[in-house]
């Protein structure tokens, strides 16, 4: 947080001039209203007036505060005014002030108190307030701050880490920081990634160590690390679950771990650093996850990492014509069209939907075949598994190479055909290491590519019609379960989803949910999206009518956790859980595996994978679901508030 | 020189209104009064100085009183932050 990021000079005033301290203040509450921080002036003006109420916010010296945390305001932000003659500010040195700011702080945080912090640091330079007296503009009011906070932002840094180093180095001789890098990334990229790197981040700055973390989430990879910090860096850290690209660490040392370390382990991993135990890495070529495997990361967690890799490559595809073909059969049933063969392509829109969802949703196979096989065996292995992938849908077995629907293998097709896709991929890389190196590159380009097509063909011919079988079997069991059955698997699977909340469970779950999508089991997604999304909204429940259970930090995560909740991102909980484990997990999981029973006996179904409350239009027995959430939900909520011990002794 | 070791409680931490509060206390007693917190020390008897610190609702500081009327001013500091300035 910088002071020029708030300050605008859109609201600055210099050399004005004010009858009385309510005149500055409206001055200064129209200064924010033309910035566009506020929402509502009026709310912002009483918030402003009843501080001053309590109490002048003039502190001597020529210097008034006025500020306000309210709901008023829309964003942070800070208005200033300077008043060569002053204004009677009742300050308690008796003199006129000066340099009015105008703090606009929103009602969560502590950001008041930073900035506060931060103008005091710089106005306690005499020089500054002068300067900032003299401007004669906004610009150079704006000018005379920034170059001050740049000065004492610089000095600021240093000595920090300089003293810091000294304490470890009796010499007192001049030691470089040490210079950590991390890179983190869990499979769904939208909050272990995130926590894991502000843990190593906030845990480096308490050991005054520089550490920066790379974000591999989502959205792409955030905050990414350059060559020359590389070159310049003591060690890597790499906490992840799925693949991260691994050149350019040749050389480095470089510890790997899974990203849940990064969270929770985050002072043990940098000692590792520190202490030069983490080994030095040789990229390989393209046999990194070769190389990788024969170290210490299980087998179990390598197929768990793969797998993952190509789920979370695949969700896009079925998340974006999941929804579009859901869309399509909503689209037919609002106009009322004949529940035929032709359903969902009835209506021009109807069609135009469907007909694109599927395209989208056509990719779910090779992508997810494709992805795992690249997890395994690199950029060769992509298209073998993509060709893997696909043969799976299409069902081509030997008798029947066109394609025959019987031996259609489907998910549990392309996950094997992405195993088998990578592992022939690597086969075929050690099989030609006789080659000499100036055949290597005919490698990428012709051998692999072609080989790899070719026994991932004949491979999937020959298992598509025993798999085709299973595929079958697995989808009839689902469809034609009884409504008993039905509910227990739903109440298992929300249930599972609850348990570890992202971790192994959650994902087995969810697998298995998007999984039943491909073969019609939308009752099964929904079950299961539901079970995800009861948690944190049953801990934002407890949190608002058990107050007396969380301490105020927790109370204001917990508003945050409503709005997770909504969004079907599980992730909200795990504060919680990992503060009080024990009493949390048993209730969230009760609470989903009531919301999943009642989701699946309510006979609702989801086609799309993901999306939380923004694909309710599109779930099928919509009243029941939000049903089976309000319950879920409540549940949850009394659970936590029996079980949860009362938190009101340890905050007073 | 005497000192005591102490949490703010009061939830919006040493915002203004306790720092002024603590500052104009502080002013009243002659020796010198000085609050350490994340490895800085800072003048309890400036307002500015206070906030400048950053003191929020869960730090550990210390209170350090040095001279004639060490003890009553220490005494007096305690009880205002241990009453979390009247706030919750």
């Amino acid at each position: 947080m910088k002071i020029t990021d708030l300050l605008k000079k859109e609201s600055i005033i210099t050399r004005t001039q004010v009858a009385s301290r309510e005149e500055a203040i409206d001055l200064l509450i129209s200064l924010h209203e033309k910035a566009g921080n506020l929402n509502d002036r009026e709310a912002y003006k009483e918030s402003i007036l009843a501080r001053e109420a309590s109490g002048t916010t003039a502190i001597g010296d020529g210097i008034a505060i006025p500020h306000a945390k309210s709901d008023a305001v829309r964003q942070a932000g800070l208005a200033a005014i300077s008043l060569p003659e002053g204004v009677d500010y009742q300050a308690p040195d008796g003199k006129p002030s000066n340099l009015v700011f105008m703090i606009a702080a929103p009602k969560d945080g502590d950001l008041h108190l930073e900035v506060l912090s931060r103008l005091m640091i710089l106005l306690m330079d005499m020089d500054l307030r002068q300067k900032l007296m003299d401007a004669d503009t906004p610009e150079e009011f704006l000018e005379a701050i920034d170059e001050k906070e740049k000065e004492r932002y610089m000095k600021e840094a240093e000595p920090a880490a300089a003293v810091k180093q000294q304490d470890q180095n009796p010499t007192g001789q001049e030691k470089k920081t040490v210079r950590i890098l991390a890179v983190t990334a869990c499979p769904t990229g939208i909050a272990h990634t995130f926590m894991a790197a502000e843990a190593l981040e906030k845990k480096a700055k308490e050991m005054g160590v520089f550490l920066k973390a790379e974000t591999n989430g989502s959205g792409g990879a955030k905050n990414v690390l350059t060559p020359e910090e590389i070159e310049e860096a003591d060690g890597i850290i790499i906490a992840a679950d799925k693949n991260v690209e691994m050149v350019r660490f040749d050389g480095k040392p470089v510890y790997k771990t899974n990203v849940s370390a990064g969270i929770n382990k985050p002072e043990e991993l940098i000692n590792m650093i520190l202490e030069g135990k983490a080994p030095i890495y040789h990229y390989e070529g393209e046999k990194t996850t070769d190389a990788t495997s024969i170290g210490k990361e299980s087998v179990g967690h390598q197929i768990y990492k793969h797998l993952m890799n190509g789920v979370s490559y695949m969700l896009p595809f079925v998340i974006g014509g999941g929804i579009m073909i859901a869309l399509a059969f909503l689209i037919d049933t609002i106009a009322d069209a004949p529940r035929d063969g032709n359903f969902g392509t009835y209506t021009a829109a109807a069609a135009f939907f469907k007909t694109i969802g599927g395209v989208a949703f056509g990719f779910m196979m090779p992508v997810l075949a494709g992805y795992i096989a690249r997890s395994i065996a690199d950029r060769p292995g992509l298209a073998v598994g993509f060709v893997g992938g696909s043969i799976a849908t299409m069902g081509c077995t030997f008798a029947n190479v066109g394609g025959d629907p019987a031996a259609v293998s489907g998910f549990i097709g392309a996950l094997i055909a992405g195993f088998a896709g990578g592992f022939i991929v690597l086969g075929l890389k050690r099989l030609f290491r006789f080659l000499p190196s100036s055949l290597e590159s005919m490698m990428p380009v012709l051998i692999l590519p072609l080989l790899g097509t070719i026994l991932i063909g004949a491979f999937m011919c020959l298992i598509n019609p025993f798999v085709g079988v299973l595929n079958q079997a697995i989808s009839n069991g689902l469809n034609s379960m009884g409504s008993t059955s039905q509910i227990l698997l739903g109440c298992i699977l929300a249930g599972m989803m609850a348990i570890d909340m992202g971790g192994p469970f959650n994902k087995a779950a969810y697998v298995f949910g998007t999984a039943a999508i491909a073969s019609g089991g939308f009752n099964v997604m929904a079950a299961v999206m539901i079970g995800g999304m009861v948690p944190p909204i049953a801990i934002a429940l407890a949190t608002t009518f058990f107050k007396s259970k969380f301490t105020v930090e927790e109370r204001k995560a917990g508003m945050v956790n409503y709005i997770m909740g909504l969004c079907f991102i599980t992730e909200g909980a795990i504060p919680f859980a990992a503060s009080d484990p024990f009493r949390v997990i048993p209730a969230c999981v009760a609470g989903s595996a009531v919301a999943g029973g009642i989701s699946m006996a309510m006979n609702c179904t989801l086609r799309a994978p993901h999306g939380g409350i923004f694909v309710f239009p599109v779930v099928g027995n919509v009243g029941g679901y939000l049903l089976a959430l309000a319950v879920g939900s409540l549940v949850g909520m009394i659970l936590l508030g029996i079980l949860k011990k009362s938190h009101a002794g340890k905050a007073q | 020189m005497v000192s005591k070791e102490i949490k703010v409680i009061n939830a919006e931490g040493l915002h203004m209104r306790p720092a002024s509060a603590l500052a104009a206390a502080m002013g009243k007693y002659g020796c010198n009064v000085s609050i350490e917190h994340n490895q800085t020390s800072v003048n309890a008897k400036s307002v500015m100085h206070l906030m400048a610190a950053c003191i929020k609702c869960g730090a550990e500081i210390r209170i350090v009183c040095d001279g004639p009327d060490e003890e009553e001013a220490l005494k007096a500091a305690v009880s205002m932050f241990e009453a979390g300035f009247g706030e919750k």
